[in-house]
């Protein structure tokens, strides 16, 4: 683990395909960013500061003791970097559900790379096709030519691409979760590597106070968020909106549910399960009422877009993908 | 055998009367109708005779009736309950006699299910889904941490296994039938020429015993894994045995209204259901994995079954 060493830690911050929000959950750190200025150098962190690739590539390898990688890999910019940081750093940390699972960019594994553009740039009706526009990787300019990255058919988490040392989940990691961390860090107490940090064991449900359900309790119907005024004294899954609660990593503090909105399972699967879409529907299709069974299909009929539900944030890490894009 | 004791006889038959589901012990006029319709019976254990159950309450044969496997194996999955002529719910007054075999300090001899305190998040699933109200929720302190458990009522539980499934955390086992115990037999060696396929088994979908030799004899690219209820699939071992390369994955159970433990069949059917809706739309390994339900009439039908699920699988391995 971290050596002490009298110079202060080098931390890196880095997005690849991702939203941006786990950048501002490092900036929700507040006045305590000042105290950890205080404690380490940040050597690198494009969002915030003015950074040049070659800033890094020039930097000795292993230079940057923790390197904090958010974003998926969906192109070969992402895939560089992450190779060019993992050289560059002694602890890599996938950081958020995007690295760390594949994240909402995941979710594009559902369709092809061609199906794709088409929606995006022919299909979508806000947007002017006349011109037919698509991203080409080499653009002829007057200047010269312009290379962009290569998209690629197929959106991978950062341990598929290079060796991750520690997980740090969710859509963003909490805040205080965050803090956590950076002082486990500045302490050199970090667990074993392969580890899930910043997160607790067991599943939401265990620090979720709502009212359980009770025997012979089950779902006679499954509704939306938005389609029933919710009991927020109630678990959802007894008021027959899913819940990915039950199959997610605690550890966020539940924010979604304290809104009386249901857990999206950003914190991927507690450790032992193997799968956290195949886990839920485990779960939820056990919860069904059985007791008139003609009704069980129109039940199940009104489950939204299975795939989803469970794998919001995890689809890139899913045996669904591995059978999809196989290895 | 005790002794008939008329000065006590009424004392055991009335408390079976006054338990609810045994208030109409005196209908039975003991033709056996009942005994003919039980899967037990047939496929588990011989002595296992509500009639005789029924007829010791109303000879006050207490202990005999506590001891008797019928106290103890009755799933109440009713198919006797249309058969009886005097329209008994006998799995109602097998209740009332084993609710008082409990109050009475006895113990279910049944392999039943374990909760796993380290890892239960009392999230109440196993709660909802149990078709016994087995498992409920207690406060307990575990290393000095007031938390939730879920703790299962071992005198109610049947060990069918659909909460081993829905646990989201793995945390209920039983032995035997523990997803470790299930991962371990997933291995086959695969070969290039044939399909590989795991059957997964409700040991009681299968009535007639040419079909559960039949079992023994599939070859070495057919894996059978034997679970108590269909109801005990779970979604992720059928996806790792799909995902480790297994061509495909065949669920068998009992037929619409046949299932042992009341509605593991009606739970297997919702979970291929919506994991068949997650691969249709990921557009990958359609009809690899399937659900048949097995009906008491049907002899003969899983050889066809299986023949035909490697059949169908021999294409699909080609355009892998």
């Amino acid at each position: 683990m971290a050596k002490k060493t009298t110079a202060k830690p080098r931390l890196a911050f880095y997005w690849a395909a991702s939203c941006g929000g786990c950048e501002i959950t490092i900036t929700e750190l507040g006045m305590r960013l000042v105290e950890l200025s205080e404690k380490v150098d940040i050597v690198f962190w494009p969002a915030a500061m003015d950074f040049k690739y070659a800033d890094v590539e020039a930097m000795p390898d292993q230079h940057i003791d923790y390197c904090f990688f958010n974003g998926a890999i969906r192109n070969s910019e992402n895939e560089h970097i992450a190779h060019l940081l993992r050289q560059k750093s002694k602890t890599l940390i996938s950081f958020g559900s995007c690295s760390h699972l594949g994240g909402i960019p995941g979710l594009a594994n559902l369709f092809d790379v061609e199906t794709l553009l088409e929606r995006v740039f022919d299909d979508i009706p806000s947007l002017d096709d006349s011109r037919g526009t698509r991203p080409k990787q080499f653009n002829k300019v007057p200047e010269g030519v312009i290379e962009i990255p290569k998209l690629y058919e197929r959106v991978k988490t950062l341990a598929q691409t290079i060796e991750v040392d520690y997980f740090m989940p969710g859509c963003p990691p909490v805040v205080d979760q965050v803090w956590k961390v950076m002082q486990t860090i500045l302490a050199g107490e970090l667990p074993a590597r392969g580890s899930v940090i910043g997160a607790n064991p067991k599943t939401n449900c265990d620090e979720c106070e709502r009212k359980k359900g009770e025997s012979g309790q089950r779902i006679k119907e499954f509704h939306r968020p938005h389609e029933v005024a919710l009991d927020p004294e109630k678990c959802f899954n007894t008021q027959g909106v899913i819940c990915c609660g039950p199959a997610t990593r605690a550890g966020c503090g539940l924010p979604c549910v304290k809104a009386n909105m249901p857990c999206r399972g950003c914190y991927g699967a507690p450790d032992g399960v193997l799968d956290q879409g195949a886990k839920l529907i485990s779960a939820i299709a056990a919860l069904v009422d059985t007791s008139e069974p003609e009704k069980i299909k129109e039940i199940l009929a009104k489950v939204a877009d299975p795939v989803g539900l469970g794998y919001r944030f995890g689809l890139a890490n899913s045996f669904l993908n591995d059978l999809k894009y196989k290895k | 055998m005790e002794e008939h004791n008329p000065s006590t006889a009424a004392t055991f038959a009335a408390q079976v009367r006054s338990v609810p589901g045994g208030e109409h012990l005196d209908l039975c006029y003991s033709c056996g109708t009942c005994v003919s319709k039980c899967l037990i019976q047939q496929k588990l254990e011989p002595e296992y005779n509500p009639r005789r159950l029924l007829h010791m309450v109303m000879m006050d044969m207490r202990e005999d009736a506590y001891q008797s496997p019928t106290t103890w194996l009755c799933s109440a999955c009713d198919l006797c309950y249309p058969a009886c002529p005097q329209q008994i719910h006998i799995s109602s007054l097998i209740g009332a006699v084993k609710t008082l075999a409990v109050q009475d300090g006895h113990v279910s001899p049944l392999e039943t299910v374990q909760v796993d305190e380290t890892l239960c998040s009392g999230c109440a699933i196993c709660v909802m889904s149990c078709p016994y109200e087995a498992p409920h929720l207690i406060n307990k302190e575990v290393n000095g941490v007031m938390d939730r458990f879920s703790e299962v009522d071992a005198s109610k539980c049947m060990g069918c296994g659909i909460c081993v499934a829905a646990c989201p955390m793995g945390a209920i086992a039983r032995p035997g039938v523990a997803n470790a115990d299930i991962l371990a037999q997933m291995k086959i060696k695969k070969r290039k020429d044939v399909p590989s396929l795991v059957v997964f088994i409700c040991d009681w979908s299968l009535r007639a015993d040419e079909d559960v030799a039949l079992l023994e004899t599939f070859p070495a690219n057919v894996r059978v894994i034997h679970i108590p209820c269909s109801g005990r699939i779970d979604p992720q071992l059928a996806l790792y045995a799909l995902a480790g390369g297994i061509d495909g994955v065949l669920v068998c159970g009992c037929q619409p209204g046949e299932c042992h433990f009341k509605r593991g069949n009606y739970v297997s059917q919702c979970k291929i259901s919506l994991l068949d809706q997650m691969l249709g739309q990921m557009e990958t390994a359609q009809g690899r994995v399937r659900f048949i339900q097995l009906g008491t009439q049907e002899r003969g039908r899983i050889r066809l079954e299986v023949e035909g699920m490697l059949h169908d699988l021999a294409p699909l391995r080609e355009v892998r």
